[in-house]
């Protein structure tokens, strides 16, 4: 299972970066990073999942003393929390962004935003 | 102690509370964004304090009561307290800056300032990978919502292209976190380290991916095309914070990522930055906006930080002093020059000569640029000493090689800016700074000079800012607002009183080259008198010069004669800049200047062999086979400011385009450096051979041609300057020539062209000069006869090139005859050759300057002008006195000198007994030639008169002239082309060879870069594959390593 | 050596037999030069008639100060050369100022009198003048090249730069002249002894015909006379050094005649049988052929 997740995060990625790169359209590309963020966060998940193993909440069933062999690392999940907060905000900043490049050229095409270079 | 987690949490609190603000409140949230600000530095500040001066130990400090791994750690020591302090009151000022613009934005701004210098904090303080990465997000957001506080409309480009990037460095960053935690079970990056990160499994690749997302942030080229556009586009005062602030930050963070690294990653770090440094560098010369070309700048010094972090296994304990003598002064600097960008309204490099008639910002910007130069007395001076010494003493020459070039690239393009500050068109508006912008620059600029003390203090060094020359020259920066005349006579008065302090200390060569330095240079201000009002900035730059002059002299070790070097160097400069058209020359003087100091510097790093402290005397000891190019590098050096052949084109346009009393002062004193330079590098190494080839013969082949080119090409000047100008190459080479010889008399001989150069070169510019201020054109053509109306200049003149021809009875004979005995026991005698050519050759120009002037045809337009300013006559006749008194008694400076020698060169000296001066092969007896050949004179004069009692003086045109009238002064006046067949005759000897090679490669280094620049398409998608390439490659290269 | 009031008067006799020497000899010139021309040629008295009208002339013109000392230095220059040189070996009389300096004072003051020539013909303000100087001292920069060599060479070949000890070093046999111990010098030296003779093919610098008479063209009555006291005095002062370094000197006034003559003879040998050059022309000359020699001189040496 693990692995499987874990590959299909990476094709995520992938697919992300491809959709990124070769998409002028800046609403495709964004849409194209949230792909790959979520490829991101399943990466992170896969990583951290262990066959076998429950929920990392302390309760009545599962005592502290044996919290350590019985439970998935908690660490990689909080991360994937922090990752997906951050990635809504960065999402939510470009979409702003292209609100914003679209008010002042009326195109949304990439390659129309090379003033500056060189 | 206020614990460090309030810096975090004032801001995010802070933040927090402006968002609960009322809209209506702006003054209320602009003061409270101002107080959190000040409160986190006034926290740094303090908790700098106490470990610098203190000595408390670091603190750890643990957020949820728990040490790592199970909770988030900060740590806080010396240099995280540095760059928190650093970071904040560059927020700080940046807010004061951005007053206007904040107030006009409102709260959500201001929260935004406060988050971005939150997170530069928590990326400082933070322990922990994840929590980096966080930290790291919040920078990016904060930046793309900062952009957007520029006014300019491109900058939503730029900053969605950053977006893109940072979305790329966010995957590769949380999925190489991801893979270091499975792999060592920790966030906390001391517990990667210890747990030896990379040597795990997969370890490696996770370690990759992390650090070169972080260094990803440090924009390194080519991956930086978004950087270069958000400093193109962004506000100024953003810019600064993104350039001083955000990249010290980041530099810290990969500083603590190269703790898990280990050593295997250094050389990855120095190389990403060394190819940053130099790219960058030379990308940055064809720019022509202001705020690229500092991104291009602030890119190559964060490269060259990298580079030092890099070298660390080699740098040890000095890492500290030196990286944060190059962060911090970059830091000040850029910070300051985008303050300042944002005073200019236009985005060219020319639109900058607004500033002009702004001393203040001026003073700002000259601060700023000997900052990011590397300039004595700032930080990056002592740090560039300590890296280059250490580098050399570990065989990184390479290394050494490429910080050096690209620190020379650096100062040419930052130098050609400020010749555009004070040399370009008249601005056509004003800038009248709004007075808090004006305070931030000024703050940043006065910080600068607090680092350089502080830097200096902690060096294991003299301190420079306590040197009493140094000092002594600032002063006149408070002494601007009086009167010219007043500070002529403190300059002179103190001049005079240095060398008196100076005196019983001085050995008999000091005592000459500190005579000419200081009361010469005291003479020369003479004719500064002439000058009238203020003349605002001239007082600070002749008298760095004259500091530096004073300071090298008497240096005892590599480093005081360096930093005298370089400030003499920078003194001269700024004199050179205030010519009327002098703005090229000055630029290329500088860069042929500094790149000869970069490589006296890396011969005494060679020489050091990694010890910071070597004494002169100890080049002595500089073992075989490093030895001869220790010599070769300090040769070469020395010979840029001498202005020998090949490194001589910055001379004629630098003395030419001058001023009257400047001209003087850089011809007949500063010249005379490189010679001090070569005379303490000859008398401490000696002859040295490299290849088999002895180096001073070398030496004497380059002198002889530099004699011979600089004599032959001033005979086809037109400009009465240059002429002189080409005339001191020509004197120079002499003097080299003469010290190459590697004798008794060679040295002798050297000297006194050394006093005679001095004599007659001053004399001469000064004179023509004053002609040129009269009739208002250097052109010798355009004057003619101006004999009757300038009797004076015209005799100073007459004396002067009998002086400089070697004619007897005056002078300049003295050193043609102490030559030929030199010359009779000389080793090498083919470069005779040329000297023998040259000495005629001088004949010709020096005719056609007194003839063309002074004699011919007077012009109309010039039938009332008056004689030279008294106070510019003034030193040329006590010039003509000394003259006349050194012609009659040579012994007078020579007597100690030639005893002096006596103990490098027994063999050969002078017996000065009596009226007659004998050596080995001849003798001479200057008071019985002055007499013979005056009593024969007067004489014939006499019997002149007597048969020809009665003449009169006839008009002008009463001439012979096929009994016809000629037509006009102008074309009876033979002048133009005085010595055109000379041009047929000699061919190739005339061409412009060196100006032609090193145009060519000044236009190679600019075409190359403007070629390559191209690469920076502008597009995003194009910018993200730079970067997946630059990953991809990094990658396979690491794997090879 | 040092200074006797009596070194004077024998200076002034050293500089009468010269100058009557002079005059002579420069008019025997003239005629042997123009018989080769198939010309009459002049008396042999002629300049002792130019020299008297021309000091007798009143003339009541100048162009200024620089232009009436112009003459003073130059005949200041010959006069000074002459006496700075000791003309006559072993004889005490005869070393006239030779105390002053050595031959580096000869080389040198060399020039004094084309300095001051110069400048008082510049300030005739005359354009002609100016051509003159520009071509005298541009061809002078050439030809006195090899000559420099040379006397390098001779002085290195002796060790000593003192006139009288350079004759000594000659004296003994003909085989012991410069010209036979040191060939290649001598030969430099005799090729550029013909540039400073202003004859062809180097006249240029008077070049009659193109720029009148060059740099005197404003010169008349007693100032050309100085002039040509001096044009009688210089060649010959010149002369002394040439035969002192190579040709072993002149121990008797009659070995001094005949010597002077001989090597007079020289230029004027080349003069008659060669054109004019032009500047550039005779300056390649120069470096062509006349500094080799002087390159293999010093490196033999």
């Amino acid at each position: 299972m693990a692995h499987i997740a874990l590959a299909t995060g990476f094709i995520l990625i992938l697919i992300g970066l491809y959709g990124a790169l070769t998409n002028r359209n800046i609403l495709r590309m964004i849409v194209s990073f949230t792909v790959a963020d979520t490829g991101v966060n399943l990466v992170i998940v896969a990583v951290g999942y262990l066959r076998g193993r429950t929920a990392p909440i302390l309760d009545a069933t599962l005592p502290a003393a044996e919290a350590a062999a019985r439970i998935i690392d908690p660490v990689p999940q909080a991360l994937v929390l922090t990752a997906i907060v951050i990635g809504v905000g960065i999402t939510a900043l470009m979409l702003a962004y292209a609100y914003k490049l679209h008010e002042t050229k009326g195109s949304l095409d990439i390659a129309d935003y090379r003033e500056l270079k060189w | 102690m206020v614990s460090p987690i309030f810096i975090i949490a004032a801001g995010l609190g802070t933040a927090f509370l402006l968002g609960l603000l009322r809209d209506e409140w702006r003054a209320a949230a602009y003061g409270l964004t101002l107080a959190a600000l000040a409160g986190t530095a006034a926290i740094a500040g303090g908790w700098l304090w106490a470990f610098a001066i203190d000595g408390a130990a670091p603190v750890e400090i643990l957020t949820a009561g728990t040490p790592a791994p199970f909770a988030i750690n900060l740590r806080l020591g010396l240099p995280e307290a540095a760059l928190l302090l650093l970071a904040n009151l560059t927020g700080l000022l940046s807010a004061v800056y951005l007053k206007d613009t904040l107030s006009h934005l409102g709260r959500r701004a201001m929260a935004v300032l406060l988050i971005i210098v939150m997170a530069m904090g928590g990326i400082i303080l933070t322990r922990d990978l994840f929590n980096l990465f966080v930290f790291f997000e919040l920078i990016v957001i904060s930046t793309g919502g900062l952009i957007l506080l520029s006014a300019e409309r491109h900058a939503l480009g730029a900053g969605f292209k950053y977006l893109i990037v940072s979305q790329l460095i966010t995957i590769l960053l949380l999925i190489g976190i991801i893979f270091a935690y499975h792999a060592a079970g920790t966030l906390n990056i001391d517990g990667m380290a210890a747990a030896s990160l990379v040597m795990l499994k997969g370890g490696s690749l996770a370690f990759f991916l992390i650090f070169i997302a972080v260094v990803a942030e440090l924009k390194p080229v080519p991956a930086n095309g978004w950087a270069l556009d958000i400093y193109e586009a962004a506000h100024p005062a953003f810019s600064a914070i993104f350039s001083a602030a955000v990249a010290s930050a980041s530099l810290f963070a990969v500083d603590k990522l190269l703790l898990i690294g280990g050593p295997a990653w250094l050389p990855v770090a120095t190389a990403i930055g060394i190819i940053s440094f130099v790219a960058s560098n030379l990308l940055a010369l064809p720019q022509t906006n202001d705020r690229r070309m500092l991104g291009y700048s602030s890119v190559g010094q964060v490269g060259l930080i990298l580079t030092v972090l890099g070298q660390r296994d080699i740098l040890g304990d000095s890492t500290l002093f030196i990286a944060g003598g190059i962060l911090f002064s970059h830091a000040v600097a850029k910070a300051g020059l985008f303050w300042l960008s944002g005073l200019v309204a236009g985005r060219n490099l020319q639109d900058w000569s607004a500033l002009r008639g702004q001393p203040l910002l001026i003073f700002a910007f000259v601060t700023f640029l000997a900052m990011l130069s590397g300039l004595p007395p700032f930080p990056g001076f002592y740090a560039k000493w300590e890296l280059i010494h250490l580098l050399a003493g570990h065989g990184r020459l390479v290394l050494l090689a490429l910080i050096l070039f690209g620190a020379l690239l650096e100062a040419g393009y930052l130098f050609r800016w400020f010749g555009y500050i004070i040399k370009g068109e008249q601005p056509t508006e004003v800038i009248v700074p709004a007075r808090h912008k004006l305070s931030v620059a000024m703050i940043a600029a006065l910080a600068g000079w607090a680092l350089g003390y502080l830097w200096g203090g902690l060096s294991a060094h003299n301190n420079l800012l306590q040197t009493l020359p140094l000092l002594f020259a600032l002063g006149f920066l408070l002494l601007e607002w009086l009167p010219a005349w007043i500070k002529n006579s403190l300059a002179i008065a103190g001049l005079v009183a240095w060398f008196i302090l100076g005196y019983p200390g001085y050995d008999p060569l000091q005592l000459i080259f500190a005579t000419i330095m200081l009361l010469g240079g005291a003479l020369i201000l003479m004719a500064s008198y002439h000058a009238q009002g203020r003349r605002v900035g001239f007082y600070p730059s002749a008298m760095l010069m004259y500091a530096g002059l004073a300071m090298l002299i008497v240096a005892k070790d590599s480093f005081n004669f360096f930093a005298a070097w370089e400030l003499l160097t920078v003194g001269s400069y700024f004199l050179i800049l205030r010519g009327k058209h002098s703005e090229p020359h000055a630029l290329s003087y500088i860069v042929f200047s500094l790149g000869g100091a970069f490589l006296i510097l890396a011969g005494f790093a060679l020489a050091a062999q990694g010890n910071s402290q070597f004494s002169i005397e100890a080049l002595r000891q500089v073992a075989q086979p490093l030895a001869p190019w220790v010599f070769v590098l300090l040769a070469i050096g020395f010979m840029t400011k001498t202005a020998a052949i090949g490194l001589h084109i910055w001379l004629p346009g630098a003395h030419a385009e001058a001023e009257t009393d400047v001209s003087p002062m850089v011809s007949g004193i500063l010249l005379k450096a490189g010679l001090f330079g070569l005379f303490m590098l000859l008398m401490h190494m000696g002859k040295q051979q490299l290849y088999g080839v002895e180096l001073t013969h070398v030496l004497m082949w380059i002198g002889a041609l530099s004699a011979l080119i600089g004599n032959l090409l001033a005979i086809f000047q037109e400009d009465a300057k240059r002429l002189l100008a080409y005339s001191s190459i020509g004197q120079m080479g002499y003097a080299l020539f003469g010290l190459a010889m590697m004798n008794h008399l060679g040295w002798l001989m050297a000297l006194m062209f050394v006093i005679n150069h001095y004599i007659y070169k001053s004399m001469l510019f000064l004179s023509v000069g004053g002609i040129a201020k009269r009739t208002g054109t250097r052109l010798m053509y355009k004057m003619g006869g101006l004999i009757t109306l300038m009797p004076l200049s015209f005799i100073a003149v007459l004396i002067g090139i009998i002086a400089m021809s070697g004619v007897p009875p005056l002078s300049g004979f003295g050193g043609r005859w102490i030559f030929y005995n030199a010359i009779m026991t000389a080793e090498y005698r083919l470069p005779m050759i040329l000297i023998f050519l040259s000495g005629p050759i001088a004949f010709l120009y020096l005719f056609r300057l007194i003839h063309t002037i002074f004699l011919g045809q007077l012009k109309d337009e010039h039938r009332k002008i008056k004689e030279a300013p008294f106070w510019i006559l003034l030193p040329q006749f006590i010039y003509v006195v000394c003259l006349m008194v050194f012609a009659l008694v040579p012994g007078l400076a020579l007597r100690r000198v030639d005893a002096y020698i006596s103990q490098f060169f027994p063999q050969g000296a002078l017996n000065w007994e009596g009226l007659t001066i004998t050596s080995d092969y001849g003798y001479w007896s200057p008071v019985s030639i002055m007499v013979v050949v005056g009593v024969i004179f007067m004489t014939l004069f006499a019997w002149l008169l007597f048969v020809n009692r009665k003449a009169q003086k006839v008009k002008q045109f009463n001439i012979v002239f096929a009994g016809e009238r000629p037509f006009r002064p102008e074309t009876t006046h033979f002048a133009w082309n005085f010595f055109a067949p000379y041009r047929k005759a000699l061919g190739f000897l005339t061409q412009p060879l060196v100006t032609g090679f090193w145009e060519t490669l000044t236009d190679l280094l600019h075409t190359a870069a403007d070629v390559a620049r191209r690469f920076y398409t502008g597009n995003a998608q194009i910018y993200a594959i730079h970067f997946l390439a630059f990953v991809v490659v990094l990658f396979l290269l690491s794997r090879g390593v | 050596m040092h200074f006797e009031w009596m070194m004077i008067p024998y200076s002034l006799l050293t500089l009468f037999i010269v100058v009557n020497y002079g005059l002579l000899l420069t008019a025997l010139m003239q005629k042997i030069g123009a018989r080769v021309g198939r010309r009459y040629g002049i008396p042999i008295w002629q300049n002792y008639i130019d020299l008297v009208k021309n000091y007798g002339l009143r003339s009541s013109i100048t162009h200024g100060v620089m232009f009436y000392l112009g003459p003073v230095f130059r005949l200041s220059g010959g006069v000074g050369l002459l006496l700075f040189v000791p003309t006559i070996y072993g004889s005490v009389m005869f070393s006239n100022l030779s105390f002053a300096g050595d031959l580096i004072l000869a080389l040198y003051f060399v020039f004094f009198g084309a300095l001051g020539m110069a400048l008082g013909a510049g300030e005739s303000g005359h354009p002609h003048a100016a051509i003159g100087v520009s071509r005298g001292l541009s061809q002078m920069t050439a030809a006195e090249l090899p000559f420099a060599l040379a006397v390098f060479a001779v002085a290195l070949q002796y060790q000593t730069l003192s006139i009288t000890e350079i004759v000594a070093a000659q004296q003994g046999a003909v085989l012991h002249w410069t010209l036979f111990t040191n060939p290649f010098a001598v030969a430099a030296a005799m090729l550029s002894f013909l540039g400073s003779m202003m004859r062809p093919p180097f006249d240029l610098v008077l070049a009659p015909q193109e720029i009148p008479i060059g740099p005197p063209t404003e010169y008349h009555s007693s100032y050309l006379a100085l002039m040509q006291t001096n044009r009688v005095i210089f060649p010959i002062a010149k002369i002394v050094i040439y035969m002192n370094l190579f040709f072993g000197g002149a121990a008797s006034w009659p070995v001094f005649f005949l010597k002077v003559f001989l090597i007079y003879l020289f230029s004027l040998f080349v003069g008659v049988a060669f054109p004019r050059f032009r500047v550039e022309q005779s300056i390649r000359w120069f470096l062509v052929w006349a500094l080799p020699l002087g390159i293999v001189a010093i490196v033999l040496v």
